[in-house]
């Protein structure tokens, strides 16, 4: 893997940042939650204890504290957004629960709705009664068998008012209103300001009625009878024997007064202790804000981010009931808050609820309730700035490290050039290395590479001098020997001693070659440097000197390609022809007699292109770069003479001292090697 | 009377090497092994030949010196370096300093004593001046074999012993290459190729002192040398 690609990766780990962002905007938005609780419940209090100051305004009966109970006959008006039709039918009412059924112990099987707007209430029958007894037309007597349903009313100075709802044909009536004497007498009358429609089913009748609020008080009971089953008889209870009944619905005024506590994204419910909504005043869901922040916020990013909300309780929607842990509690007398789930898609709701104390008895409970949506809106706005801040950031910063790593990588791949080419192809050593100045790791890393190469120099120096400095050494001690071999032989020996001496003395002689060769790099590297720079006509010289070899290797053809014109360059012939000595005798050792050995010199954009080339075999690729060190030795068969390679390394100290060089290949047919000096023209 | 020669060499086994070998032919031998023994000796007496290593002792150029100092002794006296160094620049300090050979310690013994005895016949003849001699004559040069002696167009040309010889190989036969290997056999010398170069080259230098328009060596590429008219 690339130093840039693992930097690259290193840069990635910024992305810890936007994640770091996001888990401080969710600490955030726990926090807020947690501020929204506080300001609610606070709101909340202080709402239920003004409340509770005006229990006349929050409860209808203010001195009715018995709770709501269906069982004895109380109804719950729901309230009615629109005033519905008098048709029979209850889909106009657009409430999602069905009428309730009441509590009777005699009569037919009833259900009852009650509905309210803000001037009459409705009531909707659902009578069991499958034959249908109509009205007779004469006047009523005490025991009258028909269908009808009774419906007495506390009116509002507190008496009781009867009517009754009877019809000949089904359709729309008025009601009826009756009052019986003490002698048991019948007194009946048209009450036309109660209307009713009935509407004849197949198990029964439906009857829509609708009163006037003025008329009713808080009671009212309903009453329906069934002509043939139990011959009803006309009777009318005092009011104080009469249970239950009683109206819990919106209380008149409740809904404006608590409008005047809540402010915008806020719903404030009223409900007695048996969770019944008394009034109601705003919408948590209202905000266009809210909802525009909604909108705005991503699906992807909220679900990478959002607390979890799945996990809330839902509150149910009912429009009469308020119920939820935080109402219960209320209910007990205890503040106490819930985070609700409204439904699907929706954001969690907050819901505060109070307890309404009348005289050290909870009667009821407020219930604010508030959407996070606003919070949502508020983090949300917080977090987008932030995730696109820290996004940035990343990829600023990974863009910067990408930018550093391939500055570093381009300078690593520079030194790491440096050092591949320090050890050039002819051996020679540059010891400079790129990036040293630099004061970093990759500075010091070059510095090294320069004192290693340094030292490999040296000791390279060492080795190429070492021959020579061995060579002198031996030379004494060797001449020693010689000098007494040559004493001894001249005392006059024995024939069989001669041998003996002459044997040594060829071995001495052995000696004296290797040191001779071994000292003569140094020797050859002095001469050079003594040399003297003419300018040399090198294409005169090549004709002359490849004319001398031609007669000195007659087995040979030794052929020479020129330019016809002059050649000149600043050197000293005698090096130039001793360096094409070794070339010669070079390609003379490894071409077999017969070859072909071509001088070719040919000019090559400012320098001189001389190459030798010769039929023998080509030479491994391996010992290219090392033909021209010193003493390197490669005998192609183990019965030569000692060849310690020094030609080739003469011939590099030649082209060196005229500031060309030389390069050992094959000739590109792979027919035999091919040696090319590059010497710069005058 | 025999010739007394004077061995200044600090390597003993040697100096006693040369010394018997030296003696054998009949010198009388003197030996020391540094340049104050030997500079001692010869204020009380010169010797005929002196042959001087150069790095004596710890005097890497001790040779250099004595040769300075016996040369102010005697303007005359042949003395013969005989160095394991075979660098040429000692070669052209040791003749500058007025050196009559210098050879280096690859010569064998039987060489040495005929470069020995070729110096003192040198040195008989320029004493018995007007003695009739061989004397080779190509063109401007005259070779004088018996005294070693060259002269271009009447001028003497000083040559130490080994170029007097490389001369002479080459003016004998005229027009004749000579390889290096030729010349090193008639100079009865152990020399590589660039030591002759370098000796053709000092060679050239010599005549052109006397005779800017000396070009009568001839480089024959690939090949040698050889002498032309």
């Amino acid at each position: 893997m690339r130093i840039r690609s693992q930097l690259l990766i290193v840069g990635l780990s910024t992305l810890a940042l936007p994640w770091a962002g996001c888990q401080y905007a969710r600490e955030l938005e726990i926090t807020l939650r947690g501020s929204q609780e506080q300001a609610l419940q606070a709101s909340a209090v202080t709402v239920a204890d003004a409340l509770a100051a005006e229990p006349q305004r929050v409860f209808r009966d203010a001195s009715d504290r018995a709770p709501f109970d269906p069982a004895r006959g109380d109804i719950y008006v729901f309230p009615l957004s629109r005033q519905p039709l008098l048709d029979g039918y209850r889909d106009d009412w657009s409430l999602p629960q069905e009428p309730l059924r009441m509590p009777r112990d005699d009569g037919p099987t009833t259900r009852l709705q009650a509905g309210a707007t803000e001037r009459y209430l409705f009531l909707f029958v659902e009578v069991e009664d499958p034959r249908f007894e109509p009205e007779p037309g004469a006047a009523h007597s005490s025991d009258d068998r028909f269908d009808r349903v009774e419906l007495l009313v506390q009116r509002p100075d507190g008496t009781l008012g009867s009517y009754f709802f009877a019809t000949d044909a089904p359709g729309l009536l008025e009601g009826q209103s009756f009052a019986v004497a003490d002698d048991g007498s019948m007194q009946l009358g048209l009450e036309p300001r109660l209307q009713a429609y009935w509407l004849q089913t197949r198990e029964g009748y439906h009857l829509e009625i609708r009163i006037p609020l003025s008329m009713v008080a808080s009671r009212l009971w309903i009453r329906p009878l069934d002509g043939l089953k139990n011959a009803p008889k006309w009777e009318l209870p005092a009011i104080e024997h009469l249970q239950g009944g009683r109206l819990f619905f919106a209380s008149e005024g409740l809904d404006d007064l608590l409008a005047s506590f809540v402010r915008d994204g806020t719903r404030a419910t009223v409900v007695d202790s048996n969770g019944l909504k008394f009034g109601t005043a705003g919408a948590f869901e209202s905000s266009a804000q809210a909802a525009q922040a909604r909108a705005l916020s991503h699906a992807w990013f909220r679900a990478l981010l959002d607390v979890d909300d799945s996990g809330l309780p839902l509150r149910p929607a009912s429009p009469d009931h308020l119920e939820g842990p935080e109402v219960d509690a209320a209910l007990g007398g205890q503040v106490a808050t819930a985070w609700l789930r409204t439904g699907r898609g929706q954001g969690p709701l907050l819901s505060v609820a109070a307890p309404i104390v009348v005289d050290g008895v909870t009667r009821g409970a407020l219930v604010l309730e508030q959407s996070a949506d606003q919070l949502f809106g508020l983090r949300d706005h917080a977090l987008t700035r932030l995730f696109y801040l820290t996004s940035l950031a990343t990829a600023i910063a990974v863009a910067f490290v990408f930018g550093f790593a391939s500055w570093i990588g381009v300078r690593i791949g520079r030194l790491q050039a440096a050092a591949d080419a320090a050890i050039g192809p002819d051996g020679r050593i540059s010891l400079a290395m790129p990036e040293a100045e630099r004061s970093d790791e990759l500075g010091s890393l070059a510095r090294s590479f320069e004192g290693l190469l340094a030292r490999l120099n040296e000791h390279t120096q060492y080795l190429r001098t070492l021959g020579g400095k061995l060579a002198h050494e031996l030379r004494t001690p060797l001449t020693i020997v010689r000098s007494s071999l040559d004493n001894l032989e001249s005392e006059g020996l024995r024939e069989d001693q001669r041998a003996f001496v002459q044997r040594a003395r060829d071995g001495s002689q052995r000696l004296a070659s290797i040191l001779s060769a071994l000292g003569a790099a140094a020797r050859v590297e002095e001469s050079i440097k003594q040399s003297e720079r003419v300018n040399v006509d090198l294409r005169q010289l090549l004709v002359a000197a490849v004319g001398g070899y031609q007669s000195a290797f007659p087995p040979w053809r030794i052929e020479l390609q020129a330019p016809r014109d002059a050649c000149f360059l600043r050197g000293a012939p005698d090096l130039l022809v001793q360096m094409l000595d070794k070339l010669i005798d070079n390609a003379v050792d490894f071409c077999p007699a017969g070859g072909a050995i071509l001088v070719e010199l040919a000019r090559d954009s400012g320098d001189y292109r001389l190459s030798v080339g010769n039929d023998g075999p080509p030479i491994p690729d391996a010992l290219l770069p090392r033909l021209f060190e010193s003493l390197f030795e490669h005998r192609s068969s183990p019965g030569d003479k000692p060849h310690f390679g020094l030609g080739l390394y003469i011939v590099r100290l030649i082209a060196e001292f005229h500031g060309g060089r030389c390069l050992a290949g094959n000739r590109a047919d792979g027919g035999g090697a091919l040696f090319t000096l590059i010497l710069p023209s005058i | 009377m025999k010739k007394q020669i004077a061995i200044v060499e600090d390597e003993p086994a040697l100096r006693e090497n040369y010394a018997a070998a030296l003696a054998r032919h009949g010198y009388l031998i003197k030996t020391y092994a540094n340049r104050g023994s030997a500079m001692q000796a010869f204020r009380l007496r010169l010797p005929d030949l002196a042959i001087i290593d150069i790095s004596l002792e710890d005097e890497a150029e001790g040779g250099f010196e004595l040769c300075r100092d016996l040369r102010a002794l005697s303007a005359e006296l042949p003395i013969v370096f005989l160095t394991a160094r075979d660098s040429e620049l000692d070669a052209v300090s040791g003749l500058r300093l007025g050196a009559d050979d210098f050879l280096t310690k690859d010569v064998s013994l039987p060489h040495l004593a005929a470069r020995v005895a070729a110096l003192f016949r040198r040195i008989d003849a320029l004493r018995a001046t007007g003695k009739a001699t061989e004397v080779l004559r190509r063109g401007a040069l005259a070779i004088d074999v018996e005294r070693l002696q060259t002269t271009w167009a009447g001028v003497p040309v000083v040559l130490s012993l080994t170029e007097f010889w490389i001369v002479h190989a080459l003016a004998r036969n005229t027009g004749h290459v000579k390889n290096r290997q030729q010349l090193m056999d008639a100079a009865s010398v152990v020399l590589d190729d660039e030591t002759i170069t370098s000796h053709i080259k000092r060679l050239r230098r010599k005549f052109q002192a006397v005779d800017p328009a000396f070009d009568a060596i001839q480089t024959v590429y690939g090949m040698g040398y050889r002498w032309v008219e």
